[in-house]
């Protein structure tokens, strides 16, 4: 990652250059959306979450340390700003399925999956995505980081404010759980 | 190598984050077992799958920028720390751990300074019971706690219940009457022969 040229943005935005903030959004954006994205498998909260992201770190832009990473801390913000997101949204679940115990089923075409599912590399595309938003928090976060992002252990462990070796574990595991879920369609693309 | 560690080594080779040593040994496992390769192809095609994915519109980037603008024009750049999670709440609990805290020590510290009256002196002194007693009319609680000192002396002084019971019963007329002949006789001997002295005939 560019970091040279980007302290002297930090710098500007923390005195209020909303140009320089903008040219960081510009940089950062595709990145937080696709972490966000994988955190919580929808790309209509994915946007949602990722304005949030850019609106805390506005927010909260004063009080960046400089001489430490941007990025680092940027990621921190769009991890924590997802777990929110999850916890909120599991709460949300949880009522929802209680609604949904008392209501009469719907049944019918209406509920079809998106178009991106028509075509088999979607579909394909799709099915992990679903996968990797079905694992635990904690694997979560690691997986999107380290598969999603191309983060080293090290960058992850200081996103996430833990060891190397737990990253290390979590991406195991992870990678452990995926592949049960996904044998028949891992074995089907590689026929 | 056993497998297990391999899985686990596949791993950390998949994120570019093996060494040199552990991977020429993992690469020698692998050549030697066909589930251990397999498990690799899985894996690499799994991370083929999830990789990148936010594949948006040059439009769709630029809608996502406006609206974020939109909203920036209302928020200006702040000094809010970041990093930790719900402060208010953290604020607020240390608030209250606090109150608890100065509330304790303040209740320790009155406690120590009230003055605690002599209730022994008396004992030593016949002539400090008066204040004390005094006190104790004045202070329902002094006056519990002389009134257990003066039991306390009282059953120190007194001899044991235990001690005195072949005593006391010797004392009630209804356990001689209550005695037979041959009893009266028995103890008379008994009596005899402890003291050395005949007893009455």
């Amino acid at each position: 990652m560019d970091e040279g040229p980007e302290d002297g943005l930090v710098e500007a935005a923390q005195r209020g250059g909303r140009e320089a903030f903008a040219e960081l959004v510009r940089r950062h954006e595709r990145r937080i959306y696709g972490l966000v994205y994988r955190m919580s498998g929808d790309r209509s909260d994915a946007d949602d979450l990722a304005q949030e992201v850019f609106l805390t770190a506005w927010r909260a832009i004063g009080s960046f340390r400089r001489g430490s990473s941007f990025y680092t801390w940027l990621y921190r913000i769009a991890v924590n700003v997802s777990l929110t997101f999850l916890k909120k949204k599991g709460r949300e679940k949880n009522r929802a399925a209680f609604d949904e115990r008392l209501a009469v089923p719907a049944t019918g075409p209406g509920a079809a999956s998106g178009p991106e599912e028509n075509s088999s590399r979607n579909e394909i595309k799709a099915r992990v995505d679903e996968a990797v938003a079905s694992l635990p928090t904690p694997f979560r976060a690691s997986f999107a980081l380290v598969v999603g992002e191309g983060m080293s252990h090290r960058d992850a462990a200081r996103v996430l404010g833990c060891s190397e070796n737990t990253v290390s574990w979590r991406m195991h595991k992870a990678r452990k759980l995926l592949r049960a879920r996904l044998r028949p369609l891992l074995e089907e693309v590689r026929s | 190598m056993r497998c297990r560690t391999a899985e686990k080594r596949l791993s950390d080779a998949l994120d570019g984050a093996l060494g040199p040593r552990k991977r020429a040994r993992l690469e020698a496992h692998l050549r030697t077992c066909p589930a251990c390769r397999a498990t690799r192809d899985a894996l690499a095609r799994l991370g083929e799958a999830a990789g990148p994915s936010a594949e948006r519109s040059d439009e769709d980037w630029a809608g996502f920028e406006r609206r974020l603008e939109a909203r920036l024009d209302r928020e200006p750049a702040g000094r809010r720390a970041y990093g930790a999670p719900f402060p208010a709440r953290r604020r607020l609990a240390w608030a209250v751990a606090g109150f608890v805290l100065l509330a304790a020590v303040a209740a320790l510290w009155f406690a120590a300074r009230r003055p605690q009256p002599d209730l022994t002196a008396w004992l030593a002194d016949p002539d400090a019971l008066g204040p004390v007693l005094l006190e104790a009319e004045a202070d329902p609680e002094v006056g519990r706690a002389v009134e257990s000192e003066i039991r306390a002396s009282l059953e120190a002084l007194s001899p044991s219940p235990d001690a005195d019971a072949a005593a006391l019963a010797a004392a009630d007329p209804l356990f001689w009457e209550g005695l037979s002949d041959e009893e009266l006789e028995a103890l008379v001997v008994a009596l005899e022969q402890e003291s050395g002295v005949g007893g009455p005939k």
